[in-house]
């Protein structure tokens, strides 16, 4: 029986830094490596994926097996103009998977996993809807871009800090006075003076609940987003993913990957506008250089 | 005031706080061209020139911040200007007498701070002013330890910082954290007083962002109060004050660290009480905001001259998060307003009550606030050391 496909996610929280970019490429590299890749347009309601790789109309989308049309993902992927890739387009006409419930998103991702193909490569919509931070959550590799701005990073943190409170949700989800407490501790000026993951823990330890406080600690340590800044013009602004590590590793007790960063391409905006698919993409560009060496890192992770 | 103003008014909020660095004496002027009456810019553009070693235009810059930061009440931010100024040109007798007579004239002294200055003679300003050294620290420093002896009174000229308190425990001399608190411009720290009592500090008091603090040693201060035995009762009531008003601080300080987060561009439609008649419809920004409400800056169609009216009004807001891609919609109450003048023109400050909204959009008001100031804190100190240019 063949392995089920490492998933990689990636999300961010803002809008507009280049989730969809970065994604496309990535799932370029993997395919150009010789991986059989699966790209999926998760942004349910502003699905735009299937222009970067430039299909105007996709034949196929995500919401045909959502309403049953189809009876498996393999049914609904597209081919793309390069070797290896498919494509499993979201959809923005029709919002019947909008606010799937969570039993529903767990289905899906299983569905993903069924997959013939090495890796899927899912591109989440922005915010922090409980859609996008399920999904990412769910992926093995768990990918965050941001840009060096501060709105960028800001959203990258709430987008990281969401998705923590929202694993201890759902890890609390059969204690209730347990999940009373990770919603207090949510309120970043609650009455308990919890202002850390830390200090939850400890609180949660302090008031007789050791056995749980340590399993808490252990899956929150295996979240181990990585990121990677967007859209960099000069040395300093490949510091933006530095900020959002030192932030979350203190607050959150989150230990993240600095994937490195990607150079502004010029190249890249004018494409996305004439709906260019992005695998003509001058080889040469520094943006296309900067992802093939992430691609090598998360490879060898 | 437009949308370019409005960004150009968050840059300037940003030069103060250093969080963004011009480096070009002409840029500079030119951001003064626009923004006349800014103090915090005209300290920052002095600062410059000091830098650049153009001591005359220094010592002038110096000069002006001191009165704009006069007419904005902000006393000690106006002597640390003129402490600056006096260090490149000293003073003639009739040029300290006037800046003494116009800090005087000054407005806003209901502050422990700004009430100490006020109190002070003539002599007694020169004499303390004497001995007080503006100091600037970069963020993430720490000021003092938990352990250090108290020697020396600080005053927070700018900048933010974090208090933390600790109490030993009775068995076994065990450090507990007790609490923290943010420190913010017109706070003083150092328990130097009385005088008599040798103190050590019972906190560490670290930066969250650039600070500029202006100190003078307690045996300075001593001895300007032997020589000066009126001030002695000033510095009693001023530590005095502090201890009745420190909830009341505390709770303020609070809210101003909330002004690192960005300012977030919004629309009102204010609902006039007649029937029919048709709302006000203006832009503005948010200068503060929180799930319960909003201060909002509005923006050009504000005519001058009816802010006390704006009271009491049912507005509708559209908030534009950086997190959402649609507007959120949330229905309110203006419960205060007042008419400010700002960047060379009059507008309102309006303060607004939330009252409904829909859970999608109390969901996504909710993330955008996600995060203490702490956190917060930290990004945009992390920013200023890392991300400057």
């Amino acid at each position: 029986m063949e392995s089920a496909p490492i998933i990689w996610a990636v999300g961010g929280g803002k809008g507009g830094v280049g989730k969809s970019v970065v994604s496309t490429i990535l799932a370029f590299w993997l395919a150009r490596m010789g991986k059989r890749t699966v790209l999926i347009d998760v942004d349910l309601g502003g699905a735009n994926l299937h222009t970067l790789l430039g299909i105007k109309s996709p034949p196929r989308t995500l919401n045909d097996f959502i309403t049953r049309k189809f009876g498996s993902l393999e049914e609904i992927c597209i081919d793309t103009e390069a070797k290896n890739l498919r494509l499993i387009s979201g959809s923005s006409e029709v919002l019947s998977l909008a606010n799937p419930h969570f039993s529903q998103k767990v289905k899906l991702i299983n569905h993903f996993s069924r997959l013939d193909a090495d890796y899927v490569v899912i591109d989440l919509g922005a915010g922090t809807s409980f859609n996008v931070l399920d999904f990412f959550l769910a992926a093995h590799e768990k990918i965050m871009v941001l840009t060096p701005e501060p709105t960028s990073i800001q959203n990258a943190y709430i987008f990281v800090r969401n998705a923590v409170y929202r694993r201890l949700s759902r890890l609390t989800s059969k204690n209730p006075s347990l999940q009373t407490l990770v919603k207090i501790a949510m309120d970043p000026k609650n009455e308990l003076k919890v202002r850390t993951i830390k200090e939850l823990l400890q609180f949660i330890q302090e008031s007789g609940g050791k056995d749980l406080a340590e399993p808490i600690e252990k899956e929150i340590g295996e979240i181990r987003p990585a990121v990677i800044t967007n859209m960099v013009r000069d040395d300093k602004e490949k510091n933006a993913g530095r900020i959002v590590q030192i932030v979350a590793e203190k607050y959150l007790m989150i230990q993240s990957t600095n994937l490195g960063s990607v150079f502004y391409d010029r190249q890249i905006s004018s494409m996305v506008s004439d709906m260019v698919s992005l695998i003509k993409l001058d080889q040469s560009s520094h943006a296309f250089a900067s992802i093939y060496e992430i691609v090598t890192k998360l490879l060898g992770n | 005031m437009n949308d370019r103003i409005d960004k150009q008014n968050s840059l300037v909020g940003r030069i103060i706080d250093g969080s963004v660095t011009i480096d070009s004496v002409t840029k500079f002027e030119d951001l003064l061209r626009v923004f006349p009456n800014d103090p915090g810019l005209h300290r920052v553009y002095a600062d410059l020139l000091k830098k650049e070693k153009s001591l005359t235009a220094a010592a002038e810059a110096y000069g002006s911040a001191a009165k704009l930061f006069i007419a904005s009440g902000m006393t000690l931010q106006a002597i640390v200007s003129k402490i600056l100024e006096w260090q490149i040109f000293k003073p003639s007798q009739q040029e300290g007498q006037a800046f003494y007579t116009a800090l005087h004239e000054g407005r806003h002294k209901d502050r422990a701070v700004q009430r100490f200055f006020a109190g002070m003679t003539y002599p007694e300003m020169i004499a303390f002013i004497n001995k007080l050294m503006p100091r600037n620290f970069p963020a993430g420093v720490m000021v003092k330890k938990f352990g250090d002896e108290e020697n020396t009174l600080y005053f927070v000229v700018s900048g933010a910082l974090e208090q933390t308190d600790y109490h030993r425990l009775e068995t076994g001399g065990r450090i507990q954290k007790k609490s923290t608190k943010d420190l913010v411009e017109n706070d003083f720290l150092g328990e130097i007083y009385p005088f008599e009592e040798e103190n050590v500090s019972q906190s560490d008091i670290k930066t969250i962002t650039r600070v500029e603090l202006a100190k003078i040693s307690k045996s300075n201060l001593m001895n300007v109060c032997r020589k000066n035995p009126d001030l002695k009762l000033l510095v009693g009531n001023l530590y005095n004050r502090r201890s009745g008003f420190v909830e009341k601080e505390f709770n303020r300080t609070v809210r101003k660290t909330a002004r690192h987060r960005l300012p977030t561009q919004v629309n009102l439609k204010i609902f006039q009480d007649e029937a029919g008649k048709v709302p006000l419809e203006v832009s503005g920004f948010t200068e503060d905001m929180s799930l319960g409400g909003a201060r909002v800056v509005l923006g050009a169609k504000y005519e001058t001259g009816y802010a006390d009216s704006l009271t009491g009004k049912n507005v509708k807001i559209k908030i534009g998060l950086p997190t959402a891609s649609n507007k959120l919609s949330v229905l309110g109450t203006i419960v205060w307003s007042k008419e400010v003048y700002l960047e060379g023109k009059t507008t309102a400050v309006v303060g607004i009550q939330f009252k409904e909204m829909t859970d999608t959009d109390r969901r996504l008001l909710e993330d955008y606030h996600y995060g203490s100031e702490g956190e917060q804190n930290l990004i945009w100190s992390l920013w200023g050391s890392l991300m400057e240019k």
